[in-house]
């Protein structure tokens, strides 16, 4: 395998991941099926468009992105999510309801067409022996070390075992101290935020527009099927199969036949092992 | 002088259905209440209305003088209200380990593995694959680990078998003596006179006996669980 | 009738008349909403009944379209045409009933999943569709062919689309006063429950959902025609999308209501797109309004609207048919466990669970909470999978099979807490229950099936102390408690099962109720000779109907024997000391 095929290898399982992370929260912690997760993507991708049409220094577009994502997440926990808490199949139509409210309400701002941002490091560095973009390499790093740090607080921290908590028993959590609205409200908004923050470390490498979020919608989705729902671990395997799958397939035949194959293996995960890869080794 | 807790001219229950009319009572320091009376005359109602998880229509609920009839569930137990429910008593997904540190910050004295070593034996078992009476147990040592002022506990020993209540007991005792109050409501009367300081006897709705528990008589207290 | 013909054929006279008030143009518009509407009552059915979200519709709309458009081009004549769509439209018949029984094999929920691989498919099929420039002329699409038979799109063709939307509508009309309309909604209502009557629910939603791909397909194949161009957008997410809006909003529990929400919003929708900015804006909010306030969209309030002038009148006189008998089953032989065990995680339940039952009689199973007794129904139906040894019921191995076999070989069931059809009244479930291990399938399409009763179904409702005879037009979610697990059992002994396994059926019964739910069961084992198998805590009723006990305890048979010996055992004795209230 050559270098640059195994750097692309990474850079797409490590956006994925990221991706999906998200998607895991919200889907698979809180049990809201966000069809909208995409649609955070986007609006994360579409904040450098922001900053440069203000005319704001670079450094902005982050904490623009995390703003606005936070902002959207917020708004809409508040007036629609919050009333799905233990529904989960209106929890898909409503959000779906959203994912085409937000496209319609970014197609009214910035139009139809196709926007691209320059990444905010140029240039290239010599890795492995091939000549690489610098920023996906720093980006490629970012996202390991972010997965670690995540990693390590969650296992120290209660936050996971609280949510899980809240979402088996909201009264029992209650009684026990758990203020459920701000802790629902708040995992909400922080898988928004990792979505859009995947939508803006990705909109230097992308065409942004606003059905761009429905593609990473499906992909997170599949990789929590093949990956489980359960952990971190499960997340990143999955998304190792399926974005590793698909930039494969999609480098040694075409797009449309990684996406095939994509396919295909959840729909068999669905079928054989509805509990991810790793129901079999517990 | 005030009580640790004074309810005062309780009215309350479900949406639009009152369940309980002008309840008043007080727990003091170091005491247990054993509130009793036949099924469906607002135990549950009333605990629930005192740990938080519905408001009273009418009336007032003072914790060491200061009012907390309107705050929700979490802020009560930030306060020092424990409580615990009569059913869906335990997380069913967390482990015992996790069910009992979730609420409080301390790790379960060995004392109580001691006297229900089924617990210690099932730590890292979901707490959701144990039977009935275990869940009970389980719900009952995590109110009694948290670091709290009153404990609301909600039929405890139903479905417990006999010498494990005679355990709960103990630790209840053990508790009030560390200075924590107790609304327990419970259908066993041989536990709930094992332990109860006062009485608290409803029917219906409304207060029939309250009156500490040296002046009321096992009589009394059949008279009204069969009125 | 008169109350469902009167709109109905004013409607139809409306929709034949518009060529010839408003003119060809809005008949040509009004044309392609209906057909999209006709897409969106196959989604309607699927949804509305089964509680199945097809997210991916367009891939068959658009899948037919393309063929025809192909076929159109080819110019072979009207005969081969139509084969061509018979075959086409079997191919996907097979095709979505395949796809949704392989998915929803093995799960007992509607589910979010099976709605996203519709999606990704329908995302993939509109990517192909791009690609083969060879086949469908790529970005562009295919045009320049001709309507079926060479109907004029702006003119006569209209009535073809007018003709498929009675068709269909009729079809959809028909289904619902049939017995399957019972099995589809039953799916949605309790899936476990349908299972343990012996229907595959599986085969249920992928036939359900292959009926509805087959009329998507029609309303491509009219698109086709109609429209005289087909683009990768015709097999894509954003149509599949649209049908999906168009259903909610226009009712997705009734037969017209799609029809009517793809003819407002596509009629509004032309009407304002051009001069209000905020029109998607607008069509997306009223969607998720109609989610969270008003799941039954614009039908349902119409409806509730004509019934406030018109009451739906009930109680048409029911007349009973002898059922047919049950299909034959041998397995009058015990039941034996060889070394079952069964864990669930890091969990052992069942750890070496051996016995074997008496061929006839009554057995109770008794043990202290969290003994293992309902685990161990739960691997005889295979509501739960052993992980090691073997259960058998005469010579046959029944372990490890899906829930829906169990009552093939003579297993019946009733669940701890009464499960039944929720949402259906007490005649509808008894209905259900009468088909299970009687109907063929030609059976759920004739609605004498409705009337079925059996003698002894018949016999327990004339019981004059069990009160679902009077509650028969009673919706299910209002009888109290002890009335449900009547029903349940009525339900259960419907079937006539040789086994009958009943988890605490005298469960918050009243003294009375509890003396009569035990006479029954004993009514029926002395009637059928067949074997019962009752998991029960009350020590007086297990005395009262016992031939043998069995005891379980920490996952093992403690003892097997009558209740006498069994009550003198110390080793029950020390597990029981004390252990009642």
């Amino acid at each position: 395998m050559s270098s640059v095929l195994f750097l692309n290898l990474a850079w797409q399982i490590s956006t994925l991941a990221l991706v999906a992370l998200g998607l895991a929260i919200v889907f698979g912690k809180l049990q809201i099926m966000n069809m909208a997760h995409g649609e955070f993507v986007m609006i994360g991708a579409y904040a450098p468009v922001i900053t440069s049409s203000m005319g704001l220094p670079g450094w902005l577009q982050v904490p623009m992105c995390l703003l606005t994502v936070a902002l959207v997440a917020f708004a809409l926990e508040r007036t629609i999510i919050r009333h799905l808490y233990g529904r989960m199949f209106d929890s898909l139509l409503a959000t779906w309801g959203i994912a085409i409210l937000l496209r319609e309400a970014v197609e009214l701002i910035f139009g139809r067409g196709y926007q691209s941002v320059s990444p905010p490091i140029g240039g290239t560095l010599s890795i492995l022996g091939a000549d690489y973009p610098a920023y996906r390499i720093v980006v490629i790093i970012g996202i390991i070390v972010g997965f670690a740090a995540l990693y390590w607080w969650n296992t120290r921290s209660k936050v996971a075992t609280r949510i899980k908590a809240m979402v088996g028993n909201p009264d029992l959590a209650e009684a026990i101290g758990i203020n459920t609205a701000r802790l629902s409200a708040g995992a909400f908004i922080f898988g928004c935020c990792t979505a859009g923050l995947a939508g803006l470390i990705l909109a230097p490498t992308i065409r942004i527009e606003p059905m761009m979020g429905l593609d990473y919608l499906i992909r997170s989705f599949f990789a929590l099927v093949v990956g489980g729902l359960g952990n971190l671990e499960g997340l990143g395997i999955g998304a190792g199969i399926i974005a590793g799958t698909q930039s494969v397939l999609g480098a040694v035949a075409n797009q449309t036949y990684g996406y095939l194959a994509v396919l295909t293996l959840s729909i068999l995960f669905l079928w054989l092992k509805p509990d991810g890869i790793r129901s079999s080794s517990r | 002088m005030t009580a640790l807790l004074e309810i005062d001219n309780l009215t309350g229950g479900y949406r639009d259905t009152n369940v309980l009319f002008d309840v008043s009572a007080r727990i003091e320091t170091g005491s247990v209440l054993g509130v009793f009376g036949r099924n469906g005359v607002g135990k549950t109602t009333l605990a629930r209305l005192v740990q938080g998880s519905l408001i009273a229509g009418a009336g007032e609920i003072r914790l060491e003088g200061s009012s907390v009839g309107t705050l929700p569930a979490y802020a009560r137990r930030e306060l020092g209200f424990g409580y615990m429910p009569q059913t869906s008593m335990v997380f069913d997904d967390l482990t015992v380990r996790e069910n009992l540190n979730l609420g409080s910050n301390r790790e379960a004295p060995d004392r109580y593995f001691e006297r229900f070593p089924r617990l210690a034996e099932r730590l890292d078992q979901p707490a959701g694959t144990m039977s009935g009476g275990e869940r009970k147990i389980l719900a009952f040592v995590r109110s009694m680990i948290e670091d709290t002022k009153l404990i609301v506990l909600d039929e405890p020993s139903e479905g417990v078998q006999p010498e494990n209540i005679y355990h709960m007991a103990d630790c209840l005792k053990e508790r009030a003596a560390a200075g924590v109050g107790v609304l327990l409501c419970e259908q066993n009367l041989t536990f709930l006179t094992s332990i109860s300081s006062w009485y608290l006897g409803l029917d219906a709705g409304t207060v029939v006996l309250n009156k500490p528990a040296n002046e009321v008589s096992g009589a009394d207290l059949r008279s009204i669980l069969s009125l | 009738m008169v109350y469902v013909l009167l709109p109905v054929s004013l409607l139809l006279a409306v929709l034949l008349l518009i060529p010839e008030l408003f003119g060809d143009f809005v008949a040509y518009q009004i044309g392609l909403y209906l057909i999209y509407g006709v897409a969106a009552q196959g989604i309607g059915y699927l949804w509305g009944k089964t509680g199945v979200l097809p997210l991916g519709q367009a891939l068959f709309f658009g899948f037919a379209a393309y063929v025809t458009a192909i076929t159109l081009r080819a110019e072979s004549g009207l005969i081969i045409d139509l084969a061509l769509a018979t075959a086409v439209l079997a191919a996907i018949s097979v095709f979505s009933f395949l796809l949704a029984a392989l998915i929803f094999r093995g799960r007992n929920e509607s589910g979010p999943y099976f709605s996203l691989i519709t999606l990704a498919l329908v995302m993939i099929a509109e990517q192909v569709a791009g690609t083969m420039t060879n086949l469908t002329g790529g970005f562009n699409g295919m045009s320049g062919f001709d309507s079926l038979g060479n109907l004029d799109p702006f003119g006569s063709f209209y009535y073809v689309i007018v003709a498929a939307t009675v068709v269909v509508s009729l079809l959809l009309y028909v289904l619902n006063k049939l017995p399957v309309n019972l099995i589809a909604k039953a799916v949605a209502d309790n899936e476990p429950r349908l299972q343990l009557l012996g229907f595959p629910t599986h085969v249920v939603k992928g036939a359900v959902f292959a009926f509805s791909a087959v009329i998507a397909a029609l309303s491509g194949g009219l698109f086709a025609s109609h429209q005289g161009i087909v683009t990768p957008t015709s097999m894509g997410f954003g149509l599949s999308a649209e049908m999906v809006i168009l259903t909610a909003v226009g009712g997705r529990f009734h037969v017209l209501g799609p029809l009517i929400g793809a003819v407002i919003v596509g009629w509004a929708s032309a009407e304002l797109r051009d001069s209000f900015p905020y029109w998607e804006l607008l069509m997306a909010a009223a969607f998720i309004l109609v989610v969270l306030k008003a799941p039954g969209g614009i039908a349902e309030l119409l409806e509730s609207g004509y019934r406030r002038i018109r009451p739906a009148k009930i109680g048409k006189s029911f007349e009973a048919i002898a059922a047919p008998t049950t299909k034959v089953v041998d397995s009058d032989a015990p039941l034996r466990f060889d070394d079952v065990h069964l864990q669930i995680g890091v969990v052992r339940i069942l750890n070496g669970v051996s016995f074997e039952t008496p061929p006839t009689g009554i057995v109770s199973v008794i043990g202290p909470n969290g003994a293992g007794k309902t685990s161990a129904l739960n691997t005889i139906t295979g509501n739960l999978r052993i992980t090691d040894g073997s259960i058998a019921l005469g010579k046959r191995r029944i372990d490890s099979r899906p829930p829906y076999k169990a009552l093939h070989s003579g297993i019946g069931r009733k669940l701890q807490v009464p499960s039944v059809f929720f949402s259906m009244n007490v005649s509808e479930n008894l209905s259900i229950a009468m088909m299970a291990n009687r109907a063929r399938l030609i059976d759920l399409f004739r609605p004498s099936t409705y009337q079925w009763r059996s003698k002894s179904l018949s016999d327990l409702l004339e019981h004059s102390s069990v009160p679902l005879q009077e509650e028969l037009v009673e919706p299910v979610e209002h009888l109290p408690q002890g009335h449900r697990q009547f029903l349940e059992y009525a339900m259960t002994i419907a079937a006539e099962p040789q086994v009958l396994l009943l988890d605490e059926p005298c469960a918050g019964l009243s003294p009375d109720e509890t003396a009569l739910m035990t006479n029954l069961v004993r009514e029926y084992q002395a009637e059928t000779g067949g074997l019962v198998i009752v998991i029960e805590h009350d020590i007086s009723i297990v005395e009262a109907i016992s031939d043998k006990v069995l005891v379980m305890h920490l996952g093992q048979v403690l003892a097997f024997d009558t209740f006498e010996t069994v009550r003198s055992n110390p080793e029950v004795q020390a597990v029981y000391s004390g252990g009642t209230k």
